[in-house]
């Protein structure tokens, strides 16, 4: 039974996860190469997607990781609360926070614009930016906090008994400890800007600011053999560098990281603030206010506004909520497809992973990471470029064998768990690691199985890994758009699609999609507030 | 000469948590001083304090005449300007630098020029016996070695005072010994004042000129190590020392 869960494994893996990419990256030719290199329109795309991710990964670098010191180094007041709220855009998908930005932003009627007269243009190259970096500078607070968390703090602290100060020690000490986990930070942000589909389409459209994402999806949409064949050849293009780009940064800098967690320490000694404390408390308040709050307050303003870009008591109205949730047909049937979708792919990606991590984690089988592996490069592939690959090989039955899966559920629902199953089965892997194995070889010598083993000693043990799994594909999935797009034609909306069509064409009278976009924020953080408890602080954010 | 001075010095951490409570004791020149006692006594937050790693909430600090913390008069000297000198328990060797860099730190801040760092540097280790090691990175080095560049980083900047957070206890036995003895007699040769935190009551008695025996954040017995073995004063003290000599 054990091998031939394991052969089933490597099959899944191989025949969904591994050939639809293969397949792709073999379609063009040196000479389609060649075109798109010299096509004036995707030159400009490609030197686009490298300006705007190298100045969100800058950005997100510039804010992250004084940020994530301030949080873990000083006696700044209320920091545990704010450690939560300044993580908590990690959850929420980007183009929310693009649609909060228009409302606020946009050169005609943005609020910020009307009210306050700011004078401000979000279809701007620095309007992409900042709505990017708002979102992404959270991939570098992350990695710099679990740095600085595990840093063994008398390496800082021996430095100031030297006599350095707080901002020696900084330089001398923390800042070349941590460049390995900024390093990552720095292109995991760079790559999901790269990767991003909402944010540039609905931003970067309005300012003539393409990117190769936007690229593949005009493409696409274009129908024609030609069209397909640039989306091909863009997509390919995306991917090499993509994972070109990780597999280097895996193996040089992100190796070092190693030597970051010294000996026992006890806990670190603040900083004090002494009379910065207020001024630093208020400027991180504000910024907070800045990235995160501004952006639903707009949102909530245009959800309550019965005329879109007037500010006014009389204004406001349940009017949108009342149309979009109750008068549009697309709502519930686009709400009814995410919840399917979000419990089949949840449920799935984390039984498969049940399975598929125990190999790695308790075995000794030959090739026993590599599904793992496998599993991992559609996850650090751009979206785009994944769903592509998908329609290719899917929609004539797949590689021409069965029914065609192009514009039903069935084919959205593996892009999904393609996507993202390497989340699931690296959570479901750390809690297979932390149980000992001597538990797996008592019950052997008990009598039991492999079946009875993984039943009766690693499900139960394993609860929390796998509810956190379940968790961890749902919250994505509820709100994907960037595959979505591309799988799914009229009919057979997400909510994540129904919020782009809302905001793009469909919605003349406006507001339709920030109310759809609050029910996303708001469902995103019951789930992850309902995770945090369940696991008791162990998951969620 | 009363070189290092704790008037009434206490730390509260919240309501009625004392970390260390009623602290009183004089540290000579010159003077080897251990506090020992069972974990969570307070002897390494106390020796924090020394240092500035953490702040008294009570009480005074003095080194010779000059008060470093006086949390009543608002009165708080930051570590980077009370010169001590401090080896922790995990080495705390910056991975980053070579030996010679890592030792040379302090002196950076001292405004020395080059030939003369260079100087203190290798004189340093040579007493802690690194000398020809300066271009090793820390991961090149034993335990045992990482140890010592941490002691040559502390003897470097010619501290006011010597402060040592259980530093042998990830050493091997024999190592162990042999790093005893060689603290000591570093000690006496150059003349330090030295605070020495432990849990060990063999390694205090042998290597001290005085030992703090601490329990629950107070002082139970300050002596030599002779007054402490041959005349513990409160039951607490006879009990450690006995399960110690077992």
């Amino acid at each position: 039974m054990r091998k031939s869960i394991y052969f089933f494994v490597w099959l899944v893996v191989l025949l969904i996860f591994v050939a639809p990419l293969a397949y792709l990256v073999t379609l063009p030719s040196l000479a389609q190469f060649l075109e798109i290199l010299t096509h004036p329109n995707q030159l400009t795309a490609i030197q686009n997607t490298l300006l705007v991710s190298l100045s969100v990964g800058i950005c997100c670098v510039v804010l992250g990781v004084p940020l994530a010191w301030l949080l873990t180094r000083t006696n700044l007041p209320g920091k545990e609360k704010l450690r939560t709220w300044f993580c908590l855009p990690y959850a929420i998908p980007p183009y929310v926070g693009a649609i909060g930005w228009i409302i606020l932003a946009n050169p005609n009627s943005g609020l910020l614009n009307t009210v306050f007269g700011l004078g401000l243009n979000v279809y701007s190259f620095m309007g992409l930016v900042w709505v990017e970096t708002s979102f992404l500078f959270t991939f570098v607070l992350l990695t710099t906090l679990t740095a600085l968390d595990s840093m063994d703090s008398s390496l800082e602290e021996a430095a100031r008994l030297s006599g350095a100060n707080a901002w020696d020690v900084f330089r001398d000490i923390s800042l070349p400890l941590l460049r390995p986990a900024i390093f990552n930070g720095f292109v995991l942000s760079f790559l999901a800007t790269a990767a991003s589909f909402g944010v540039p389409a609905m931003i970067g459209g309005p300012a003539r600011l393409y990117l190769m994402t936007t690229q593949i999806y005009t493409y696409q949409r274009m129908g024609t053999t030609q069209g397909v064949q640039m989306a091909i050849g863009v997509s390919v293009l995306l991917m090499i560098a993509t994972l070109v780009l990780l597999f280097l940064v895996q193996n040089t800098i992100g190796k070092q990281k190693s030597y970051l967690v010294g000996g026992k320490s006890t806990r670190p000694s603040l900083l004090p603030l002494k009379q910065a404390t207020w001024p630093v408390f208020t400027i991180l308040c504000a910024l907070l206010f800045a990235v995160f709050i501004l952006p639903l307050l707009g949102l909530l303003i245009s959800a309550l506004s019965s005329v879109q870009g007037q500010w006014s008591l009389s204004n406001l109205s349940f009017n949108n909520f009342y149309r979009v949730l109750f008068q549009t047909e697309e709502t519930w049937r686009a709400v009814t497809n995410s919840l399917i979708l979000g419990f089949s792919a949840a449920g799935i990606c984390t039984v498969f992973s049940f399975f598929a991590a125990y190999f790695p984690a308790k075995t000794l089988l030959r090739g026993r990471s590599l599904p793992g592996i496998f599993a991992s490069v559609p996850f650090s592939t751009p979206g785009s470029v994944l769903a592509l690959a998908l329609i290719l090989v899917f929609s004539q039955g797949y590689f021409g064998v069965g029914p065609s899966l192009y514009n039903t559920l069935g084919l959205i629902l593996i892009a999904y768990i393609v996507k993202y199953m390497s989340l699931s089965i690296k959570t479901v892997h750390d809690g297979y690691s932390q149980i000992h194995p001597s538990l797996e070889e008592a019950a052997r010598i008990s009598g039991a199985g492999f079946g009875a083993v993984l039943r009766t000693i690693y499900l139960p043990l394993l609860k929390s890994s796998l509810i956190a799994s379940a968790f961890f594909i749902f919250m994505p999935v509820m709100s994907e758009l960037t595959m979505t797009i591309l799988l799914s034609g009229p009919g057979l909306e997400t909510v994540g699609t129904l919020i782009f069509s809302l905001q793009e064409y469909s919605d003349v009278a406006g507001g339709g999609a920030s109310v759809l976009s609050l029910l996303v924020v708001t469902i995103i953080f019951t789930l992850n507030f309902a995770l945090k408890k369940l696991s008791k602080g162990r998951y969620g954010l | 000469m009363s070189h290092l001075q704790f008037t009434n010095v206490g730390k509260l951490f919240s309501g009625d948590n004392w970390a260390v409570k009623n602290f009183n004791l004089t540290v000579n020149n010159a003077e080897f001083v251990s506090f020992l006692g069972p974990s969570g006594c307070g002897k390494t937050t106390t020796l924090r304090m020394i240092a500035g790693l953490e702040e008294n909430t009570h009480g005074v600090i003095k080194f010779d005449n000059d008060i470093v913390s006086d949390p009543e008069n608002k009165k708080y000297l930051p570590p980077e300007k009370r010169h001590v000198g401090m080896m922790f328990q995990s080495y705390a060797v910056w991975p980053h630098m070579n030996v010679f860099d890592n030792v040379a730190y302090p002196l950076k801040f001292q405004k020395l020029d080059k030939a003369t760092i260079k100087k203190e540097v290798s004189q340093v280790l040579k007493i802690v016996e690194l000398d020809g090691l300066e271009e090793r990175k820390p991961n090149e080095l034993s335990g045992g070695q990482q140890q010592r560049v941490a002691l040559a980083r502390g003897l470097v900047m010619k501290p006011r005072i010597l402060l040592l957070d259980e530093p042998l206890s990830n050493l091997d036995a024999k190592l162990r010994e042999k790093m005893r003895r060689d603290i000591r007699e570093i000690q006496l040769r150059l003349k330090l004042t030295l605070v020495y935190v432990t849990h060990d009551q063999k390694e205090a008695f042998q290597m001290s000129d005085k030992v703090v025996v601490m329990n629950k954040g107070q002082i139970e017995q300050i002596g030599t190590p002779a007054e402490i073995q041959n005349s513990p004063s409160t039951q607490f003290v006879r009990e450690f020392v006995e399960i110690g000599s077992h």
